[in-house]
């Protein structure tokens, strides 16, 4: 154990520079705060309070000035929350955001798990698997309604394949519509998952792997007992980044459905865009949004509190392995 | 003072002078060019003004050669311009009239949202400007009353967008088809007089493995609502009694409903998604029997260059119902596509009467005429006449056209059209897809439009109910010309 030896007149000094040093700290993190802090009360919080405003406020844009509309307490939340059409476009969302969630991660995994060791020709595959998420979503809905065309390429390619004629309705049936929505947002977004648990198997250490090779564990093994649970964290993060993302997903199903056939693409971002914007009942819109807010904030919350869990299970798994310290 | 006394003869003797004129050939255009100086003469002293405007390209560039005619004239034309779709702009003017923005001098769109966009405050009364040019909507029919609301103008039209009859000719001349038909319906094979003549034919000639689909109507959920407000009119329906109460569920809304679902069977299977671009390649293909389609395709069919069919359509009115002993024929306009001013706007003057100008026979023969951009539909009378009109339509398209324009008639013309449309529209859809039982479709409808009537006001959407009266054709039968 080492002593410390006081040396006058040198305390003052070394205490002056911690103090200094704290303050520089915390200069710097509000520099970096600052402008996030204005963004928020600048633009956001105007806007919160503005929907809040109209969500306990019954206006319509036909009756006159918004700020003179009645007070109307919680009766526009009731509305809402006794509105089936409400609940059957959230039920929508969510079959929606979960269906293309699993896909785009399961893909995204596969093809960050084939690219993670280096190989020849690598950056080419990388350049081609990241195309998709670099196309304008319009583009997507406007390219998929030529393609999925009744006779169109893919059922063309898919009854090449079969042997027989198929004419799979992709778009015009309430039964595949959303599907299709889905399937386009695998497409879409799966480099998204592609970058992110590429990054996670970048990061892993390289230690256990090794450790446990040098153990006789089979690569399956190693995959699973191994570089999974590390990955835990990550693969979390990409599943709410991604699931969050879709529950808000809007110009793909807009260009390709408007919310049909019938009501089969009649997702949350569609209901709520009809409600204020061909409906313009303002107040009603609001405050659907803020229930859709309050849902995916719950979502956040319980997210954030996963993360901190598998944290912790992987600090505890490494403070647990011979030598990890 | 005494009043000059004007014998009934002098008013003959005027009468057959007036019509010595009108017969010569410098006649229509001397009338067009006084309502053109007339207009310059009201915009003289605004002087040198750049207005800004949303409207598609598509509209906007066949429009472009007579604001330059305007600019040269009086210092007023277009600066910036916005490029959205028709279909997107009243949510974009409707978020202006939510700010109360200047922003925007006009909007290209449909007169339907007169109502809602009056209501809102944004739209610039023009009878004040029409006044001055001594101008007025020299529309075909009652057509000019579609831009009307609660007494005043608010658009000046650019574009007829009614719905014509189409059906094959070489179809319905075939001697093998008409033996079969007269055998089978036990009446002649010809256009089609009656609604259900009209299924009658797409049946009869309907063979997907031949790739011809009895009906080229649309059936989405954004577009099918309009040929079923066809349907409902030419029923004698009208959807709101003076209380306000939806009067769908009626023998018209039933009978409309049917026409629109029995059409599945003669329908492509793809067409509960399909809106004109998938539709429009296949009527002008050839692959359509029949259909009540937007005007301006007849133009693209009988292109040869565009069509595989030019030559092989008939065109007409809609078919016709008996209603009470009365034979009625209706279609529909919409959407209406027309300039509206912007009531906020600095430069609403200067707007205002670029929009008589555009709305002039010179200029609308200009943009109805052009070839290649043949987005805005024939509307005026002048275009009735106009050698370049009727070369893009030929005589019998054009003549429909001036026909069907004489029994046009709007969407629902209320504030809240764009709601009203669309539940009506969701629940038609869900229908035609089997959602949703095709008995339920009405009531439905009716409870939800109820809600949309307590939400804006009975009192107020009854007083307009009187434009939308207005705003309806004033005879049944259209006049031959």
């Amino acid at each position: 154990m080492s002593s410390v030896v006081a040396v006058p007149g040198s305390i003052a000094p070394a205490a002056t520079r911690e103090v200094s040093r704290a303050r520089g700290v915390k200069r710097f993190k509000w520099a970096l705060l600052t402008p996030l802090i204005a963004l928020f009360l600048g633009i956001l919080l105007p806007v919160l309070l503005l929907q809040l405003y109209f969500s306990f406020h019954q206006w319509s844009i036909y009756l006159g000035s918004w700020w003179d509309a009645d007070w109307v307490g919680l009766d526009v939340f009731k509305d809402v929350l006794t509105d089936p059409r409400f609940g059957w476009s959230i039920v929508r969302s969510l079959a929606f955001a979960l269906g293309s969630t699993v896909g785009c991660f399961l893909l995204g995994f596969g093809l960050a798990y084939l690219m993670h060791k280096p190989f020849r020709g690598q950056a080419i595959y990388y350049i081609l698997f990241i195309i998709p998420m670099l196309t304008v979503p319009i583009v997507v809905a406007y390219t998929a309604e030529m393609l999925l065309y009744d006779v169109g390429p893919i059922n063309d390619i898919i009854s090449r394949v079969a042997g027989a004629e198929y004419k799979v309705p992709w778009l015009t049936n309430p039964h595949t519509a959303l599907l299709t929505a889905a399937l386009l947002e695998i497409w879409n977004w799966t480099p998204f998952s592609f970058i992110i648990m590429l990054a996670g198997f970048s990061s892993l250490p390289k230690e256990p792997i090794e450790a446990a090779r040098i153990l006789g564990a089979s690569s399956w093994r190693i995959f699973w007992e191994v570089q999974l649970p590390l990955l835990r964290p990550v693969i979390l993060l990409a599943l709410i980044l991604r699931f969050l993302e879709a529950m808000a997903e809007f110009p793909k199903i807009w260009a390709l459905f408007q919310g049909g056939p019938g009501s089969a693409t009649e997702t949350i971002p569609v209901y709520i865009y009809l409600t204020t914007w061909q409906y313009f009942e303002v107040s009603k819109g609001a405050a659907m949004s803020y229930l859709v807010m309050m849902l995916m904030i719950a979502i956040v919350l319980l997210s954030i509190r996963l993360l901190r869990r598998e944290k912790h299970a992987i600090d505890a798994m490494t403070t647990a392995a011979p030598g990890g310290e | 003072m005494s009043k000059p006394r004007i014998s009934r003869r002098d008013v003959l003797k005027g009468g057959v002078g007036l019509a010595a004129l009108s017969a010569l050939p410098y006649a229509p255009k001397a009338f067009a060019q006084a309502e053109n100086d007339r207009i310059v003469a009201a915009a003289k002293g605004i002087g040198k003004t750049d207005v800004t405007g949303m409207i598609w390209s598509n509209y906007f560039i066949p429009m472009q050669p007579s604001m330059e005619d305007f600019r040269k004239l009086t210092g007023i034309g277009t600066g910036n311009i916005l490029d959205i779709s028709v279909f997107d702009i009243p949510q974009r003017a409707m978020a202006e009239a939510l700010s109360r923005s200047p922003q925007f001098d006009f909007f290209h769109l449909d007169a339907g949202m007169i109502p809602s966009l009056a209501s809102a405050g944004l739209l610039e009364p023009l009878d004040p400007y029409m006044e001055k040019a001594n101008f007025k909507i020299n529309a075909v029919g009652d057509y000019a009353n579609l831009f009307v609301y609660e007494g005043k103008t608010y658009a000046i039209p650019t574009d007829g967008n009614i719905h014509a009859e189409y059906v094959r000719k070489d179809l319905l001349e075939d001697p093998d088809a008409q033996k079969r038909y007269a055998d089978k319906y036990g009446k002649p094979l010809k256009f089609p007089e009656t609604w259900d003549d009209d299924f009658n034919i797409m049946q009869f000639f309907h063979n997907p493995e031949k790739g011809i689909w009895g009906s080229g109507n649309l059936r989405n959920r954004a577009n099918g609502v309009t040929w079923y407000l066809m349907y409902f009119y030419a029923h004698g329906g009208f959807p709101f009694a003076d209380d306000m109460k939806p009067t769908l569920n009626t023998a018209a809304g039933n009978r409309a409903l049917e026409i629109y679902l029995r059409e599945k069977a003669v329908a492509h299977p793809e067409s509960p998604g399909w809106g004109t671009p998938q539709m429009i390649p296949r009527i002008a293909g050839g692959h359509v029997v029949a259909c009540q389609y937007w005007d301006g395709i007849i133009k693209l069919n009988e292109n040869p260059k565009k069509s595989k069919t030019a030559g092989k359509w008939l065109y007409g009115t809609p078919p016709s119902a008996n209603v009470g002993g009365k034979t009625i024929v209706r279609t529909i306009s919409s959407p209406i596509a027309a300039i509206h001013i912007n009531r906020y706007s600095p430069r609403k003057e200067a707007a205002a009467y670029l929009a008589l100008w555009w709305g002039t026979a010179k200029s609308a023969n200009q943009y109805v005429g052009d070839s290649v951009n043949v987005f805005h539909d024939a509307w005026n009378k002048a275009n009735m006449t106009s050698p370049a009109v009727m070369a893009a339509y030929t005589p019998a398209g054009l003549k429909a056209v001036e026909e069907c324009l004489q029994v046009a008639c709007p969407p629902i013309y209320l504030t809240g059209y764009l709601e009203f449309q669309d539940q009506l529209g969701k629940a038609l859809s869900e229908a035609y897809v089997g959602q949703r039982k095709a008995s339920e479709v009405l009531p439905n409808v009716e409870n939800e439009w109820n809600k949309i009537v307590k939400r804006i006001g009975t009192k107020k959407l009854e007083e307009e109910l009187k434009s939308y009266k207005a705003a309806m054709p004033t005879i049944n039968v259209p006049k031959m010309s």
